[in-house]
């Protein structure tokens, strides 16, 4: 380990050069061997001379790294007023994150739908968790939301990449041709990836993946209720509506309040007894355990509780899960300690053996986490 | 450069993303037309598919990232590779780009 961080030390003599001195399973063996003083002096030096894409993919390895502070090294942005950008790939692939940048904030509409819609959305998704938990960004700290749309060829999909968002622009044969910056709950989805990210820190597997994907589901629908104004009753409940295709057969990409309901053959289980036990592999089948089919439970649970407290969802039930998510788990806290971390939180805000915390320890024992 | 008149069968599956669908898509080279038959070789050839895996340090998936695999058959040979978003090159993006393309490609959709 120490040869590796002389190495990351003293060889970073040109920015082209650091970024191919840096690979993934060095920055990995850094982050997982490496005393706090190296994680630090490495990530020092790399800032001063990394390319803006090898600086990015070094904080996300790095950012939650015990020890490290980030904002002390000076490579977080100071807390600023909303801050967005939103760039072109023109269709390349990862090595050409995040293209041609085409609208900063405060700039006047482009001409382009997909670029003012990832605007659009990251407004909505920024209003959201400052006017609803005085949250300053994803990283509580004015981060800069960045969005880079046209990503690949026909591409059907969008991630978070660790520190922006990516924009396929749909292939008409899974996700409808340009729909994917349309939907505000994926947008909002999609960010929630960067601010467990920079909170709980979930691991993308098993079922700390699915709580990942939960949280995500939760906050992306609660930015679209809280920009519709709705309430619980109101609200539906379906993540990314309208995105596939009329082949697929279904309404939306999932259902919180009825999980497994979304599309023909959506395997998402809504109880524990249902819950799919695959394995984490590299299979591009096995989906890193199932994150994206056991979230179906967490989601009811929110659903359940949010709907039994009533009135808006980002209220009562929405404080809890975002003070779970921000303050109570760890990378790798599963199901049960999340249910867990609920109860405690609920407790926290609104009182032990209050409605609240009934509405809560109800919700999960209704999908089988709590007995 | 001539390409030997060998059937090639390619199949790409993608999984995860989004949506958490796993996406089939196949195409064989007897479905396509002879001029397409040897832009099917160059691509396949370009994007080193044929030769053994090299091994690749796969970094950690990034949130709702797609994860790849394909599988060339050729010669009476099988080879399949997995990739994630982050390790795939850009030969064998480009590839899956145009079988997306070919209208006589085939594809099934299906949950995990």
């Amino acid at each position: 380990m120490h040869r590796l961080v002389h190495q990351l030390m003293h060889r970073c003599g040109s920015p082209r050069e650091c970024c191919f001195i840096a690979p993934p399973f060095l920055l990995d063996r850094l982050a997982k061997e490496g005393t706090t003083e190296q994680r630090q002096a490495a990530l020092q030096t790399l800032a001063t001379s990394a390319s803006f894409r090898a600086k990015r993919s070094m904080l996300t390895k790095l950012v939650q790294t015990p020890g490290v502070d980030i904002r002390a090294l000076g490579l977080a942005p100071e807390a600023v007023a909303e801050n967005r950008a939103v760039y072109d790939v023109d269709h390349g692939g990862m090595n050409d994150l995040p293209g041609r940048l085409v609208r900063n904030e405060g700039d006047a509409t482009a001409d382009d739908d997909a670029v003012n819609e990832a605007y659009d959305g990251a407004d909505a998704t920024y209003t959201f968790y400052k006017e609803a938990y005085g949250r300053d960004s994803v990283d509580g700290s004015g981060l800069s939301l960045i969005s880079c749309v046209h990503f690949g060829v026909d591409f059907d999909n969008a991630f978070w990449d660790g520190g922006e968002m990516v924009y396929g622009d749909g292939s008409g044969q899974l996700f409808i041709a340009g729909s994917l910056t349309k939907a505000i709950d994926v947008i909002g989805h999609e960010l929630t990836h960067g601010v467990t990210q920079y909170t709980a820190g979930l691991e993308y597997r098993v079922q700390p993946g699915a709580l990942n994907e939960s949280f995500s589901d939760v906050f992306g629908s609660l930015v679209k209720q809280y920009s519709l104004g709705q309430t619980t009753d109101q609200a539906d409940w379906l993540i990314g509506a309208g995105l596939l295709v009329p082949a697929i057969g279904g309404q939306a990409l999932r259902s919180m309040s009825n999980p497994g309901t979304a599309f023909d053959g959506d395997p998402q289980p809504a109880h524990m007894d249902d819950y799919h036990d695959l394995p984490d592999n590299n299979d591009p089948r096995n989906d890193n355990g199932g994150v994206h089919i056991n979230s179906g439970i967490p989601n009811r649970a929110f659903y359940l509780a949010a709907t039994a407290i009533g009135g808006n969802a980002w209220g009562a039930a929405g404080q809890i899960w975002y003070q779970t998510l921000t303050e109570r788990l760890e990378p790798t806290s599963d199901f049960g300690q999340a249910a867990h971390a609920t109860l405690e939180a609920a407790a926290d805000l609104f009182g032990p053996g209050g409605s609240e915390e009934q509405a809560v320890a109800q919700a999960w024992k209704e999908v089988g986490v709590l007995s | 450069m001539s390409y030997p008149e060998y059937a090639v069968k390619l199949t790409i599956t993608r999984g995860g993303g989004l949506a958490g669908l796993t996406r089939e898509t196949a195409l064989a080279s007897d479905t396509l037309p002879p001029d397409q038959v040897a832009k099917l070789h160059e691509l396949v050839d370009g994007a080193g598919l044929l030769g053994d895996a090299a091994r690749r340090e796969a970094p950690p998936v990034h949130p709702d990232e797609l994860g790849y695999e394909v599988t060339v058959e050729h010669d009476g040979r099988t080879s399949t590779q997995r990739f994630t978003e982050q390790t795939l090159p850009d030969s064998v993006r480009s590839l899956i780009g145009w079988v997306d393309s070919r209208p006589e490609h085939r594809q099934s959709i299906l949950p995990p």
